[in-house]
């Protein structure tokens, strides 16, 4: 299997009044296509900074991040907005989608940036809200959305270009239980079905027992790394 | 393309919030228009004024006459020339002779300037035919204007002693009648002046056929003549023009503090709502966009609000306007007092000038006031934009 993601002798520190505060360190971890992995840890262990620089939204301070193939250290800011744009999905805690477009819009969104013909993007974006079983919604606003729905929204948005890669911040953090089944339900489908590899952090235990692989953090350091036989 | 598609799509999809926005905008627009037009409006219609009460088609001076030293009036009088008799009669040329005069209202002195011009004239706004003489009266007929009045306090209606020194420098004096007290904006031929009949000063003086000064009419050609010399209308009001131009300065201070009011409403509209859609740049940024497409993007929807705006603007702002400019603003009664001219209604005027500066300028703020927070915001750590995050 290709390596998605390789992580070696990652270090991310931040100013902290005169010194700094070590975010990550040496961190060696390496992702493969297909997974559905999760970085688990109490708050501040570093997990959403990880996941922000595997997904070319943060800088390291030291060590080598490699996201499909290619080094995100070297690269420029364009280069890194074209790997964003063709290869990763985001899904974020708040769901951060445009809340004056429709859900059809919202999911549209990253096909506008890709500049595939209006015909080619409907077809898609059908697709996928049918996937995660939006098709009544399709004229709905966020605000008009429940936070399950929004939240779903949220994974069509980042599946319909079909990336090779999903990052997922805290996704069932404003979620209750019943949506959180489902949502992930819905991401574990589109892993099994599309081979895309899902990447979570979290330390919600429902997004835990989902997962295939369960890389533990603490205080910025990798502790535990297990696959889980399911 | 893409960028603009997208701004269309944003803009559209805001819907109502993207009318406040641009009817806010077109507001703070519209108002800087109409106070700059108002000022140019003032400016013209002092120069519009002063040639259409006081110089008409231009003026030829006897040779010796000097405005600014009235104490050389008496002998700036000349006998009206024989080339110029022709027009005097036709009403294309007024005589007007001036004098140095005395007047005693209520028992005080007040030194004046009297004018004499013909009842008939018809090249000046004054109201002339107020001059002529009632048969069996031995009072001469005079108007003054409400600057004069409030001065010396005489009324319509009110008998005055005037006194003044004839050609052989004796004194003399008669009662004159206000019969008229006209309202004019331009204080040259108000303040400090009576008007009579030419005809009678004339004789007052003991200079018949003489003049001091004469108002050409539009409709004739400014001629040579010995003895005279011809001002046109650009060199009388040279000394107003320079006047305004001077006064320029202040009124662009004017104008900076209406641009910034306007552009109080600008800033809140524009930089506040791009402020507030930090999470929507940082996702922007997520899903592939690079910073500068993003600057680029509110950049635009800035513009394109301007735009809107100036659209707007025009549908409301052209009538309100077209109205003002062609009936005027009133000014409050009691204006005039506050120590500078103002007249009853100011006229306001939008030159192609100050609209096509003002559009421009309006679109280049407004694109400013969208690029300057959303580059900002770009250049915060998208991880952090995203969050909402504020720096």
């Amino acid at each position: 299997m290709e390596n998605i993601v390789e992580v070696s002798h990652l270090v991310k520190k931040y100013p902290a009044g005169n010194s700094f505060f070590t975010a990550l360190n040496n961190i060696n971890i390496a992702f493969n296509e297909g997974e559905f992995a999760g970085l688990v840890g109490p708050s501040g262990s570093g997990k959403t900074t990880l996941l922000n620089i595997i997904g070319t939204l943060d800088k390291s301070t030291e060590g080598s991040v490699t996201v499909l193939n290619k080094s995100v250290n070297n690269l420029t800011q364009v280069q890194a907005a074209q790997l964003r744009k063709h290869k990763i999905g985001f899904i974020f805690q708040s769901y951060n989608l445009l809340p004056v477009y429709t859900v059809f819009e919202n999911v549209e969104f990253p096909l506008l940036l890709l500049n595939l013909s209006a015909e080619e993007r409907k077809k898609r974006v059908l697709e996928t809200i049918e996937w995660v079983g939006l098709s009544q919604k399709i004229n709905s606003r966020p605000p008009q959305l429940s936070g399950g729905e929004s939240q779903r929204v949220s994974v069509a948005r980042a599946m319909v270009k079909r990336p090779q890669l999903v990052l997922a911040d805290e996704p069932t953090a404003n979620l209750d239980t019943e949506n959180s089944h489902h949502i992930l339900k819905t991401m574990k489908k589109l892993n099994e079905e599309l081979k895309t590899c899902f990447l979570f952090a979290t330390h919600d235990e429902k997004v835990i027992s989902y997962l295939k692989r369960i890389i533990r953090l603490e205080d910025g350091q990798v502790v535990k790394d297990e696959k889980v036989m399911q | 393309m893409k960028l603009f598609k997208l701004t269309i799509r944003n803009i559209l999809a805001n819907g109502l919030k993207t009318w406040l926005t641009v009817f806010v905008l077109s507001i703070a627009f519209m108002l800087i228009i109409f106070m700059q037009g108002m000022m140019q409006g003032w400016d013209r219609q002092a120069i519009y004024d002063t040639i259409k009460w006081e110089i008409a088609g231009g003026q030829y001076w006897s040779a010796a006459y000097d405005p600014y030293d009235p104490f050389t009036l008496d002998s700036a009088a000349a006998l009206i020339p024989s080339e110029l008799q022709s027009a005097d009669k036709k009403g294309l040329l007024e005589p007007i002779l001036i004098a140095i005069g005395t007047i005693f209202p209520s028992g005080r002195s007040m030194s004046v300037l009297i004018k004499g011009i013909s009842p008939g004239q018809q090249l000046l706004a004054l109201p002339a035919t107020l001059l002529e003489s009632q048969p069996d009266s031995e009072v001469i007929p005079a108007i003054i204007g409400t600057g004069m009045a409030r001065q010396s306090g005489l009324k319509k209606g009110d008998e005055v002693i005037l006194r003044w020194r004839d050609a052989n420098g004796t004194f003399e004096a008669q009662d004159i009648q206000i019969t008229g007290i006209f309202k004019t904006f331009v204080s040259s031929v108000d303040n400090g002046q009576i008007w009579i009949s030419i005809e009678s000063l004339q004789k007052m003086l003991l200079k018949p056929g003489n003049a001091t000064i004469m108002i050409k009419s539009k409709n004739i050609k400014a001629e040579q003549i010995d003895g005279w010399a011809f001002k046109s209308d650009e060199e009388l009001t040279q000394s107003l023009r320079e006047m305004l131009q001077t006064k320029k300065v202040g009124q662009s201070i004017f104008y900076i503090i209406f641009l910034l009011l306007g552009l109080l409403a600008v800033f809140d509209t524009q930089t506040l709502g791009v402020f507030r859609r930090q999470r929507e740049i940082g996702t922007f940024i997520a899903l592939g966009m690079t910073k500068k497409e993003v600057v680029h993007l509110f950049t635009i929807e800035g513009a394109i609000n301007a735009v809107l705006a100036i659209l707007l603007g025009a549908i409301y702002g052209i009538p309100v306007c077209l109205y003002y400019a062609i009936n005027g603003i009133p000014m409050p009664s009691g204006s005039s007092d506050f120590g500078i001219t103002i007249p009853d209604k100011i006229y306001p005027f939008f030159s192609l000038n100050l609209i096509m500066v003002s559009i421009v300028f309006m679109i280049i703020i407004t694109a400013l006031v969208s690029y300057l927070p959303a580059r900002k915001i770009a250049r915060m750590n998208p991880a952090d934009a995203i969050k909402g995050k504020v720096q």
